[in-house]
């Protein structure tokens, strides 16, 4: 349950008037109303939120889309933390191809990484869920346990006081899965599919956490700016306004973007 | 003596802070299970906390047009009546179907247009000054 005090600080009181148990629920609310902080966090979703669109589109071909390699870690905390990130993703990759050996070996690297950054603890039963539960192809709740393992692998990062690495784990499945999500569009281009790329407020708050961390040897590692970098320049390409059309070719950018970060999260070549 | 103390005081407070954050989640999963039934995927994240009558909170969600989602609170208060609307970037409300039992509550939304939805939870009416509450989403 790692967020749940989180609105403590996110959620915001404004004024409601009296005998409001009377009144029916308003047909509009001004937003504008509520104090800046109110928006500065999102709920992030998983990939899977997204991916099950795409399946509803098309029919895309998931397997062309998972990686060989899983990529190596090599010591940084900020790129095992990005790289765990990309790794669950890819797990979400592996679902939606349904490969049981493919998401035994996420499921078993997921762990191996999780002790590299000390919350090895807090995945185990999660791991060995996901290898369970491929072995019997119960997809479902394949996806429900990456889906956890994301959360109290976070959890546990910010109980051991690391919550700009934690930070890093989303962003670093957000990357991997907006380069599927690209890529799977840009194959098969359509304006409903390029629209989900839609995610100005997802975009703002990885961008607001990156800038805000408070560990500088984080904050000054070159993958993390280069992220940085990387989201400044995705800003303009997914729509200014809800449902503006997403042209081919800022799908493409994006795929690029986001497409030579993983390679660098994954291999380490800055 | 004098310097375990506050630890212990605090580790109360924590604990029964916890403890209340808790009961709603659980009411608010339970009141997902139907939704589990129906093919739905509930998240394992969970956002909460406490308010006091008529005050509300909101919660900013990247929603995908073409999923369903079904937003579920559960309150540890009995007799409390919380609600949770959904609102679009502009404010408009976009609620398709809502429920509400007990200590549960429930909201369906289609999202017309992929973009940032507000979820806003409000303490209607409660018989304690700060009213438990947590919300979880499923999506298909």
């Amino acid at each position: 349950m790692p967020n749940i005090l989180k609105p403590v600080a996110v959620a915001i009181l404004f004024a409601a008037a009296s005998g409001l148990n009377a009144q029916p629920t308003p047909d509009a609310v001004d937003l504008s109303s509520f104090p800046a902080k109110a928006i500065d966090d999102v709920v992030v979703p998983v990939p899977s939120e997204v991916f099950l669109v795409l399946d509803k589109l098309g029919n895309p071909n998931w397997r062309g889309e998972m990686r060989e390699s899983l990529g190596r870690q090599t010591g940084n905390r900020a790129q095992a933390a990005l790289l765990l990130g990309t790794v669950i993703a890819e797990g979400f990759v592996a679902v939606e191809a349904e490969d049981p050996e493919k998401v035994k070996d996420i499921g078993r690297r997921v762990l191996a990484l999780s002790k590299a950054i000390n919350v090895e603890k807090a995945v185990l039963e999660r791991s060995k869920s996901i290898i369970d539960k491929a072995d019997v192809k119960d997809w479902k709740a394949v996806r429900k346990e990456f889906d956890g393992a994301l959360q109290d692998v976070k959890g546990a990062m910010i109980e051991l006081g690391d919550g700009d690495l934690a930070q890093l784990v989303s962003v670093g499945g957000w990357i991997r899965g907006t380069e599927v999500l690209t890529s799977i569009v840009r194959k098969s281009y359509t304006t409903d599919g390029a629209e989900l790329l839609h995610q100005p407020a997802l975009v703002n708050f990885f961008s607001k956490k990156l800038e805000a961390m408070s560990n500088r040897r984080l904050a000054d590692d070159d993958l993390v700016i280069r992220i940085r970098k990387m989201l400044t320049s995705i800003r303009p390409l997914i729509g200014e306004e809800e449902g503006a059309p997403i042209p081919a070719e800022n799908v493409k950018k994006i795929n690029q973007l986001t497409r030579d970060i993983v390679v660098s999260i994954t291999s380490q070549e800055t | 003596m004098k310097k375990i103390l506050p630890v212990i005081l605090l580790a109360f407070v924590l604990t029964t802070a916890f403890a209340y954050v808790d009961d709603a989640l659980s009411f608010a999963q339970e009141a997902a299970l139907p939704y589990v039934k129906k093919g739905f995927s509930v998240r394992e994240d969970a956002w909460g906390g406490d308010l006091g009558v008529k005050e509300q909170q909101a919660m900013q969600a990247q929603l995908f047009k073409g999923n369903e989602y079904w937003f579920c609170l559960g309150t540890d208060v009995k007799g409390a009546v919380l609600t949770v609307n959904i609102y679009d970037s502009k404010g408009k409300l976009v609620n398709v179907e809502t429920t509400r039992t007990g200590r549960l509550s429930a909201v369906r939304v289609v999202p017309p247009k992929t973009g940032s939805y507000f979820a806003i939870v409000t303490v209607v009416k409660s018989s304690q000054e700060r009213t438990g509450w947590a919300l979880v989403y499923a999506y298909k």
